[in-house]
């Protein structure tokens, strides 16, 4: 094994794997056993003690197991990162940002120097990715190590691309679970959350893209892998159009700075929520019928051919939901998608070149894609599966284009679920803090 | 809250009237209904006598009809499908030792029923036990059972069995050795259990080696065929 191999890397190895290391590795604990405390060393998971067992008193992590196992029978090598870079100005990017975005970027750039923690809340649809050039050029222009991580495989297959071109003569490396090429030594890392728990003190900037998506929201073991990946003295930035209430509390603390982009690139606000409490629509739809209000809507929809997306927390109800439209408007053309549906990528795609006006799905729509000029409903938007994020990100979808920068997004609950009130909660506060940038245009404010 | 072990999905077990009445202790599966009906169970009554294949009637196949007869009859629990290929993935390749408990108990009533006087478990290389930690088939029978009389020759395999084509699985010399320490074999039945019977070339050697010291008969037990 070469040593860059290691660098900044924590690996799990046995003995027998790990015979000849260069000398400068070091050895730690994989596993930490004490008599009444048995701790994962990569993860953090604190684990229980019967489930971890394997024979002859030997103890394994269940939680961190796709990485490749960490045992009692292995340990972790590293060897610490040397930033082994050259110091050259990498942005081949030509394009221009908006003065907005230009501001933020300049933010961004000044977090980074000044080694601090940032989360910038901007709105779906603000072009972020876009703001992180200047930023991400001056930190490499340093010869620092940088990475971007997202819970998500989509988007760092999705943010690789738009890098290379960016920095068209810098190696990428591209890391996450399902791929194939072997790990690389490379100044600017693209990876899943999951994969920053092979990293250790490595990166002096870290950017942590759609923070509120699973599974790092839920997974208390991906917040160790940020801070385990970083070094000790480096920059971190968390990227998020719906922060949660843990990040919130992290702000108020002083944990982390906070920075709005309440505008989207079209300089537009966010549609708001509209509820409708319909306490029966689940027994309507079950018996084919289509339950007020969604009968009037869809009867609007159907005279203009306005084009929508009805979400359904279940995908069993997917086809009954189907099945009670079809009936009603037969004129209507539509299709359900659901996570595993062998056609989601054709009924998406079917979606886009508007060979049918709607689709019933559940929450898998509910980011990364984009259906210009849509309007979305969302029945029974009170179940526990909608977070508020969810929900955020879903009233998201609408307005993402110049043409239509306006739309509907109508929730029909039983009740007002907390989530709901969050949802329209946080997009109150966005477009409030929209309208008064838009009124004085001076450029994203820091927090008070 | 119950989390299936395979798909990491919680289910909550429907709690009927009867189970209330009854006093029991409430059963908790390890694994969901819909992970479970992935397997495709072996019938006996419609599989190879001889190594257990799941076939349309009994009657022994066309690679048992190649093997000399012996004293040695197979069972297998299910068929070696995609489902039990991730299972295998995940449980010996992977190391997740918990997943031991998905089979166990189907393997334990099958066990029983043949009246075994001797259970051994195929045993894995000194090196597996280092690296991998476990013996795949000692976890599902009660924790900790490992015979030790029946051993491998070598500390390494050099070539894992999974690893090779069907010919060169066969041409595999013996593997295993006994041990002094054991107990007596004669005229007793000894139930081998083994993960995966794929050519039977493994399970076979370590029965010939156990007929060969004397007992009346080997069956072997293994999970897939």
């Amino acid at each position: 094994m070469q040593a860059s191999e290691l660098y900044g890397r924590q690996l799990a190895l046995t003995p027998l794997e790990a015979q000849d290391l260069p000398a400068a590795t070091q050895k730690f604990v994989a596993l930490r056993v004490t008599a009444n405390r048995l701790q994962c060393q990569r993860c953090g998971s604190v684990l229980n003690r019967q489930a971890a067992q394997l024979p002859r008193d030997q103890f394994y992590c269940y939680d961190c197991l796709n990485l490749g196992r960490v045992s009692t029978l292995t340990s972790l090598y590293h060897i610490s990162e040397p930033n082994d870079f050259p110091k050259v100005d990498q942005l081949t990017w030509q394009g221009q940002l908006t003065d907005q975005q230009a501001s933020c970027a300049a933010m961004i750039q000044t977090k980074f120097e000044a080694h601090q923690r940032q989360l910038l809340w901007a709105v779906t649809g603000a072009g972020k990715t876009e703001m992180l050039f200047p930023g991400l050029a001056w930190a490499l222009a340093q010869g620092w190590r940088v990475a971007i991580a997202s819970p998500r495989v989509d988007v760092c297959l999705e943010l690789h691309p738009r890098l290379q071109a960016a920095f068209a003569n810098l190696e990428i490396a591209l890391l996450h679970g399902r791929q194939i090429t072997p790990y690389r030594y490379c100044q600017l890392t693209i990876c899943t959350t999951h994969q920053l728990l092979r990293f250790r003190a490595a990166f002096d900037v870290l950017i942590v893209d759609e923070v509120d998506a699973f599974p790092f929201a839920a997974n208390p073991r991906l917040g160790y892998a940020v801070e385990q990946a970083l070094k000790p003295v480096s920059a971190l930035l968390y990227l998020t159009a719906t922060p949660s209430q843990d990040l919130l509390r992290q702000v108020r603390q002083h944990e982390l700075g906070l920075s709005y982009l309440p505008l989207r690139f079209h300089q537009q606000l966010l549609p708001p929520i509209r509820v409708t409490l319909q306490p029966r629509y689940w027994e309507r739809l079950k018996k084919g019928k289509l339950p007020w209000p969604l009968r009037p809507w869809l009867a609007d929809y159907a005279n203009r051919g306005q084009r929508f997306l009805i979400f359904v927390p279940r995908v069993a109800q997917l086809a009954v939901v189907q099945a009670a439209i079809q009936q009603v408007y037969p004129g209507l053309k539509g299709l359900t998608v659901h996570a595993s549906d062998p056609e989601r990528l054709a009924k998406v795609q079917a979606m886009r070149n508007l060979d049918v006006q709607y689709l019933v799905t559940t929450t898998i729509l509910e980011r990364g894609v984009t259906f210009p000029g849509i309007d979305v409903i969302v029945l029974g938007a009170d179940d526990p599966i909608f977070s508020t994020a969810a929900l955020v990100q879903i009233a998201g979808r609408v307005g993402r284009s110049k043409a239509r920068p306006t739309g509907l997004v109508r929730f029909i609950c039983r009740s007002y679920a907390r989530p709901v009130k969050r949802a329209i909660r946080q997009i109150k506060l966005v477009n409030r803090k929209g309208r008064r940038l838009r009124a004085e245009m001076p450029v994203v404010s820091p927090l008070e | 809250m119950l989390k299936c072990l395979l798909c990491h999905r919680s289910s909550e077990p429907k709690l009927r009237l009867p189970w209330v009445l009854s006093w029991q202790p409430l059963e908790r599966p390890v694994v969901c209904q819909a992970c479970w009906q992935t397997f495709t169970p072996i019938m006996t009554s419609q599989a190879c006598p001889s190594c257990g294949r799941a076939q349309t009637q009994r009657s022994l196949c066309h690679d048992c009809q190649r093997w000399p007869q012996q004293a040695f009859y197979n069972q297998a629990l299910f068929t070696y499908n995609e489902a039990m290929q991730a299972y295998f993935e995940q449980y010996k390749f992977k190391g997740d030792y918990r997943l031991r408990a998905v089979f166990r108990a189907v393997l334990m009533a099958r066990l029983a029923s043949l009246q075994p006087a001797i259970v051994v478990p195929i045993p894995v290389t000194a090196n597996t036990m280092v690296t991998r930690g476990f013996n795949q088939v000692t976890g599902w029978l009660s924790d900790g059972e490992n015979s030790g009389w029946l051993k491998t020759k070598h500390q390494t395999k050099a070539v894992p069995q999974s690893q090779k084509k069907r010919q060169a699985r066969l041409l595999t010399p013996q593997p295993f050795e006994l041990t002094g320490a054991g107990p007596d074999l004669t005229a007793k039945t000894v139930v081998l259990v083994d993960d995966v019977y794929t050519t039977g070339r493994t399970i076979r050697h370590a029965a010939d080696l156990i007929l060969e010291n004397g007992a009346k008969s080997v069956i072997g037990l293994t999970l897939a065929r």
